[in-house]
C-alpha cells in the first residue's frame, strides 16, 4: 500500500526551495540537531526545532502566562476581542467539557451568580463530571476512527470510548494511555464492554499492511507526525527518509490481526492480536516492488533498538521512546490538539501535521504549553484547567472591524460542534429521541445499528449524517444536503417540534402565558443565551401575524435548531 | 506581528491554502500557472470543462461476483462447474444463464474479460474499484462519481449531482472533493429518500416561512463574528430547500412510472434501483450508482449466483434496452462493475473464493460499441489470456466516455497535487 503518491506540493515550492540546505545536510533529525534552528518565514509562522522544543521549560504553567506569550507575540498594533459574556462563556465552556448545552437553569444561575472566581468554578465543576470523560472518549474515538481504511475496525470503537471513558475519568496520564494502546496483546470481543478498548487503535487495523498503517496512525496521532509520505519516497516538504519510515514501522512487524470465529455459531465474534515469533519488516525495493530489504526497528530520533526483539519487548520499546520526555513530539501533538479543540485553532493546522520543516504559529506559546504538560508528567486535566481559564479561551469570537485575528488567537473561532454533541444539543432541547426499538439496535457488535456503535434508530443516523473528522482544519468541515434535511424535515424530530401533547414546547407554552417569557426560555434553551432586542421584536412580530400561537413558536423552535448558531461552538 | 502580516495570514488561508478555494483542477505541470493566478487559471478550465448532457450510471456488485457465472462462463469445463451459457442476441458471445435479459441486449454492450487487480479484499478493493486508487490512510480518494460530477455536472441543478441507491455500508463518498459532490444515498428506491418530503403539518406556504424566518434570525449571529459560517450555511439551506421545493424531485418517485414498465425492470430493489436511475438522468443528474448485495459467494455459489444474476438481469437488460430507446444511450455511460472476480477452483462449501487476478466487467452506451468482447481468460480461468486491463485503465476508459481528461490533478486539503486517474491508459478499442 501507499500512503502517499504526492509529487511536490506547488505552494510549498518556495518554501522547500528555502529549506533545501537543510534537507541535504540533514539526514535524520539527529544528525542535524544543531543546524536546524527554528526559522522564521514571511508569513509570521516559524518551524520549531527540536533544541527549540527541548529547551522549553517544564515549570507548572498559570493561565496568565500563557496571556502574556500571546499579548507579546501579538504586539501593540492588534486588538484583541472582547471576554465573553457569561451566557456565551457558560455556553462554551460546557459544550467544550462535557458535549452538551447548559440547561436553562444552569445559565441563568450562572448569569446571576456574583462570585468573583465562578468561572474557574465551573471550569473545575465540569471536569469532573462524568460527562467530561464520555464526551473526550468520543472525540478521540473520532480522532482514530476518521482514517481507518478498513471499516470493519469500527466494530471495536464502541468498546474503545467505554474504556476510554474510564481513563479520562480517573485522569491517567497521557503516556500510560498511549502506552496502553501500543502495548496490548490478545483477544478483544466484538460486544467487549471496554475492558480491552484500548485494542480498538491497533486492532482496527487488519490486512497484509496493517503494520505500515498502524505506524502511520501512531506517528500522526500521537506525535503529529506524517511520516507515511515517507513510505515510497523520501518526504517531500520534511526531512523525513524512506528508510526511517520503514525502520519506525518495523516496530509493529510481528503482531498480526486475526478474525476470531466461534466455533459453534460459526460468526466472526472478535479479532486477536498474534504475535509472531519470527519476521521483520521488508522495505520493498523503489524500482522493483516484489525485492526488498528486511529492516529493524529503529525509532525516529535515530536510536536503534535491538535486533530480534519479540513482539511484546518491541512495542513496549515504541511505546517508551515515543511517550518519553526526551520526544518532545508527543507532548507537542497533544497540546496542539487540545488547544485546537478549545480555541478553534491549532498553532499547527492541520493538527496533526507538526514536522520539523511544519510551521507553527506563536511558537514560544507552544514550546512553553509542551513544557509545562511534560513537567506535569502529562496531566490531562491540569492541561485543560490552564488553557480553560485563560483569557485567549475565555474572548469572543471577534474583535469587530478585522476577523483576521482569529488565526493568532486575539479572538476564539466559531467551530463546527461535532456530531455527539450536536445530538446531545438536539436532545437536550427537545427531550429524547429515541427511534424504533430494534432499527440496528439488535445484537451488539452485529451489523445494523450496534456495529458502529452509535446506538441505532434516528441517533445513528444523525451521527451519520454529521461526523466528520476531527483532525481536518475547520474550515475544511462542510455541511451536508442530507444534514439540512434531516433537522429541517425529519418526521420524529419535527414531531418533537410540534406544540402537541407533551412536547417540551408544549409545556412551555401551557407555562408560560407571556410571549416575551416564552421566548426568552426557548432561547435560552435552543442558544443558551437570551434573545438580543432586535431578535425578540422579529420574533414578536412573527407570532402576531401568525395564525396560533403555538405554530408560531413552532416555527421559531424549528428556525432556531435550523440555525447556524445552533450547530456552531461559539 | 503587524496587522498587515495577519492580513497576509488569512489571505493564504482563505484565500489560497483552504481546500474550497484550492480545490479547483489545475491542469497537470501547467508552467503558466505562476503568470495565470489562481483564479484565471480556475474560471478558464471550470467553463471549459463542463460537458452538458453526460451522465453515468455505474451497477456495484458487492461482494465481488464470479466471472464464471457471468459474464465469462466456462462451460463443461472443471472450474466452469455446473452453470451453462447461453447465445446472445450476437452470434459468438456467449455470457452465463441465468442472464438471459442482457443476452438479448447484448449488441449494446461491450464485454471485459481480462481485467486483472491486486486487492483481493472487500473493502480495499470497493474502494479500489471506486476511486481508481488502493486505500491509504492519509487521502481521502473520491469515488468516480464525485469525480465525474466534479467534472461535468451543471453547476446550477437543485437535484444532487450523484446519487447512491441501495448502499449500506461504507458508502465511498466524494473525499477531498467536498460535500458538494457527496452521494445523497437512496436505501429503498421505491420509497422517496429519507427526510426530503416536508412534514405532513408543514405546507410549502410555511415551509417558505419558516427559511424566512430562519434567514431572518441569523443576522445578529452573522454581525458577532460569525458571518463567513452563516453564509455557508444560508448556501447550504438555499440548495436543501431548493431541492425540497424543486419540481424535479417527483423523479425520485417511482410509483409514477406504468406498472407494466416496473415489471419490466423487475420487482426487485436493484431492477426498481435501474428505473430510479433511468428517470434521475432524465431529470439531470450526473452520476447514479446502484448498488447489488451479497456476491461474495464462498458457499452455495451456484444456488445463490442464479438468485443474485436474477436479481440483476432484468433491471441491467431493461436499463440498456431503454436508454437506447430513449436515445439516451450515447449520452449515458452505463457500466456493471464488482469489487473482484472469483477462484476457479470450487472450494469444500461448494463456493469460490476471492481472485482478483481475473474478473470480467461489461460496458454500455456513452459512445461504447457493444457486441464485443475484449480481453480473455484462460481455458481454466486461472489467468488473463491477452489484453489484461488494470483498474487504472478501466478509469481511464470511464474518463474517456465522459470526455473527461485522466490526468488532471486535483489538489488535496494537504496540497497534494493527485491525478483524476494515476497511470493506465484507455481501452480504445472499446469505442
Amino acid at each position: 500500500m501507499r500512503l502517499c503518491s504526492s509529487t511536490l506540493p506547488l505552494p510549498r515550492l518556495a518554501f522547500l526551495f528555502a529549506g533545501v540546505a537543510t534537507l541535504t545536510l540533514a539526514l535524520p533529525i539527529r544528525a542535524d540537531e544543531s543546524k536546524t534552528k527554528s526559522k522564521s518565514t514571511s508569513s509570521g509562522r516559524t518551524t520549531i526545532a527540536l533544541e527549540e522544543w527541548r529547551k522549553g521549560a517544564t515549570t507548572p504553567l498559570t493561565p496568565r502566562e500563557i496571556d502574556d506569550l500571546i499579548a507579546r507575540e501579538l504586539g501593540a498594533s492588534v486588538k484583541k476581542a472582547a471576554r465573553t459574556t457569561d451566557e456565551q462563556f457558560i455556553r462554551r465552556v460546557t459544550l467544550d467539557l462535557t458535549g452538551r448545552l447548559p440547561t436553562v437553569r444552569q445559565t441563568q444561575d450562572f448569569v446571576a451568580s456574583k462570585e468573583s472566581d465562578k468561572r474557574a468554578r465551573l471550569i473545575d465543576q465540569l471536569l469532573d463530571s462524568p460527562e467530561y470523560a464520555r464526551h473526550w472518549a468520543r472525540y478521540w474515538r473520532a480522532v482514530i476512527a476518521a482514517k481507518l481504511a478498513d471499516q470493519r475496525g469500527q466494530i471495536l470503537a464502541r468498546s474503545f470510548e467505554v474504556w476510554m471513558t474510564e481513563q479520562l475519568k480517573e485522569n491517567k496520564s497521557w503516556d500510560e494511555i498511549v502506552k496502553a494502546m501500543l502495548t496490548v496483546e490478545g483477544e478483544i470481543r466484538y460486544d467487549d464492554t471496554g475492558a480491552k478498548g484500548m485494542a480498538f487503535f491497533l486492532g482496527s487495523h487488519m490486512g497484509a499492511d496493517s503494520a505500515v498503517e498502524q505506524a502511520a496512525e501512531a506517528s500522526r496521532v500521537f506525535m503529529g507526525i506524517q511520516i507515511q509520505c515517507a513510505q515510497c519516497h523520501d518526504h517531500p516538504s520534511d526531512v523525513w527518509k524512506r528508510q526511517q519510515f520503514h525502520e519506525f514501522a518495523s516496530y509493529f512487524a510481528r503482531v498480526r490481526q486475526r478474525l476470531v470465529r466461534d466455533k459453534e455459531s460459526n460468526r466472526f465474534v472478535g479479532i486477536e492480536l498474534v504475535s509472531l515469533r519470527f519476521g521483520e519488516h521488508r522495505m520493498p525495493d523503489k524500482d522493483n516492488p516484489r525485492a526488498g530489504t528486511m529492516v529493524s526497528p529503529r525509532f525516529l530520533d535515530g536510536t536503534s533498538t535491538r535486533r530480534g526483539l519479540s513482539d511484546s519487548e518491541r512495542r513496549k520499546e515504541l511505546a517508551t521512546r515515543l511517550t518519553d520526555k526526551s520526544n518532545p513530539w508527543f507532548s507537542a501533538a497533544f497540546v496542539n490538539r487540545i488547544w485546537h479543540e478549545l480555541l478553534g485553532q491549532g498553532f499547527y493546522q492541520p493538527v496533526d501535521d507538526l514536522g520539523p520543516l511544519k510551521e507553527a504559529v506563536m511558537a514560544p506559546v507552544i514550546i512553553r504549553l509542551a513544557g509545562s504538560f511534560r513537567g506535569t508528567n502529562h496531566d490531562i486535566k491540569a492541561l485543560y484547567r490552564v488553557i480553560l481559564n485563560t483569557e485567549a479561551y475565555q474572548r469572543q469570537i471577534r474583535l469587530g472591524d478585522s476577523p483576521s485575528e482569529h488565526l493568532q488567537f486575539a479572538a476564539s473561532y466559531p467551530t463546527r460542534l461535532r456530531a455527539d454533541a450536536l445530538w446531545e444539543s438536539l436532545v437536550g432541547v427537545l427531550g429524547p429521541l429515541g427511534g424504533r426499538p430494534g432499527f440496528g439496535g439488535g445484537r451488539p457488535g452485529g451489523f445494523g445499528g450496534g456495529r458502529f456503535g452509535f446506538g441505532g434508530g434516528l441517533e445513528q443516523l444523525f451521527k451519520q449524517a454529521f461526523a466528520y473528522d476531527p483532525s481536518s482544519r475547520p474550515e475544511d468541515i462542510e455541511g451536508s444536503v442530507p444534514q439540512a434535511l434531516m433537522l429541517m424535515n425529519n418526521p420524529l424530530i419535527q414531531q418533537r417540534i410540534e406544540a402537541r401533547g407533551d412536547t417540551t414546547l408544549a409545556r412551555l407554552l401551557r407555562d408560560t402565558p407571556k410571549d416575551a417569557e416564552a421566548l426568552e426560555i426557548l432561547y435560552l434553551r435552543t442558544l443558551a443565551r437570551k434573545p438580543t432586542e432586535r431578535e425578540r421584536q422579529k420574533c414578536l412580530t412573527y407570532i402576531q401575524k401568525a395564525s396560533s400561537r403555538s405554530e408560531a413558536f413552532e416555527d421559531i423552535l424549528w428556525a432556531l435548531l435550523n440555525s447556524t448558531e445552533f450547530q456552531t461552538r461559539r | 506581528m503587524t496587522v498587515q502580516t495577519l492580513m497576509h495570514v488569512r489571505t493564504g488561508r482563505e484565500g489560497v491554502l483552504s481546500r474550497r478555494t484550492f480545490l479547483r483542477t489545475i491542469a497537470a505541470g501547467s508552467a503558466g500557472l505562476g503568470l495565470l493566478g489562481w483564479k484565471d487559471t480556475m474560471t478558464l478550465h471550470a467553463e471549459e470543462l463542463r460537458k452538458k448532457g453526460m451522465a453515468c450510471i455505474l451497477m456495484f456488485m458487492r461482494g465481488g461476483p464470479s466471472q464464471f457465472e457471468t459474464f465469462d462462463p466456462k462451460p463443461d469445463t472443471r472450474n466452469g462447474g455446473p452453470t451453462k451459457a447461453i447465445e446472445t442476441a450476437v452470434s459468438g458471445i456467449r455470457i452465463a444463464e441465468h442472464w438471459p435479459n442482457v443476452a438479448k441486449a447484448m449488441k449494446e454492450i461491450a464485454l471485459i474479460r481480462s481485467m486483472t487487480s491486486r486487492e483481493g479484499e472487500h473493502q480495499r478493493a470497493t474502494f479500489q474499484m471506486h476511486t481508481g486508487y488502493v486505500p491509504t490512510g492519509g487521502i481521502k480518494f473520491p469515488s468516480i462519481g464525485a469525480i465525474v460530477a466534479s467534472e461535468i455536472a451543471p453547476k446550477d441543478f437543485d437535484l444532487p449531482h450523484f446519487v447512491n441507491i441501495g448502499g449500506r455500508f461504507n458508502v465511498i463518498g466524494s473525499g477531498f472533493l467536498g460535500m458538494q459532490y457527496a452521494p445523497f444515498v437512496v436505501s429503498n428506491p421505491s420509497q422517496m429518500p429519507l427526510n426530503v418530503e416536508l412534514p405532513r403539518s408543514v405546507g410549502t406556504a410555511r415551509f417558505s416561512k419558516r427559511v424566512g424566518l430562519l434567514k431572518d434570525l441569523e443576522a445578529d449571529f452573522a454581525e458577532s463574528g460569525a458571518e463567513h459560517q452563516v453564509k455557508e450555511h444560508q448556501a447550504l439551506y438555499t440548495s436543501a430547500s431548493r431541492m425540497v421545493l424543486s419540481p424535479r424531485l417527483e423523479a425520485f418517485d417511482i410509483g409514477k412510472e406504468k406498472a407494466s414498465v416496473r415489471e419490466r425492470y423487475g420487482r426487485t430493489s436493484f431492477g426498481q434501483g435501474c428505473l430510479l436511475a433511468r428517470r434521475l438522468v432524465e431529470a439531470g443528474v450526473t452520476f447514479i450508482e446502484i448498488e447489488s448485495n451479497g456476491w461474495d459467494t464462498h458457499q452455495d455459489n451456484f444456488n445463490r449466483t442464479k438468485t443474485l444474476s436474477e436479481g440483476v438481469d432484468p433491471g441491467f437488460g431493461a436499463l440498456v434496452t431503454d436508454l437506447k430507446e430513449r436515445g439516451m444511450l450515447d449520452r449515458t455511460l452505463v457500466v456493471w462493475v464488482g469489487e473482484f472476480g472469483r477462484t476457479p477452483r470450487i472450494n469444500g462449501n461448494t463456493g469460490r473464493d476471492h481472485y482478483p487476478r481475473v474478473f470480467n466487467v461489461a460496458l454500455a452506451g456513452g459512445g461504447i460499441k457493444g457486441g464485443q468482447v475484449l480481453g480473455a481468460s484462460t481455458a481454466d480461468g486461472t489467468s488473463v489470456k491477452e489484453r489484461p486491463v488494470t483498474v487504472a485503465d478501466l478509469f481511464c476508459t470511464f474518463c474517456h466516455a465522459m470526455k473527461i481528461n485522466p490526468r488532471k490533478e486535483n489538489l488535496s486539503p494537504e496540497g497534494r497535487p493527485l491525478k483524476l486517474v494515476d497511470g493506465g491508459s484507455p481501452v480504445k478499442e472499446l469505442f
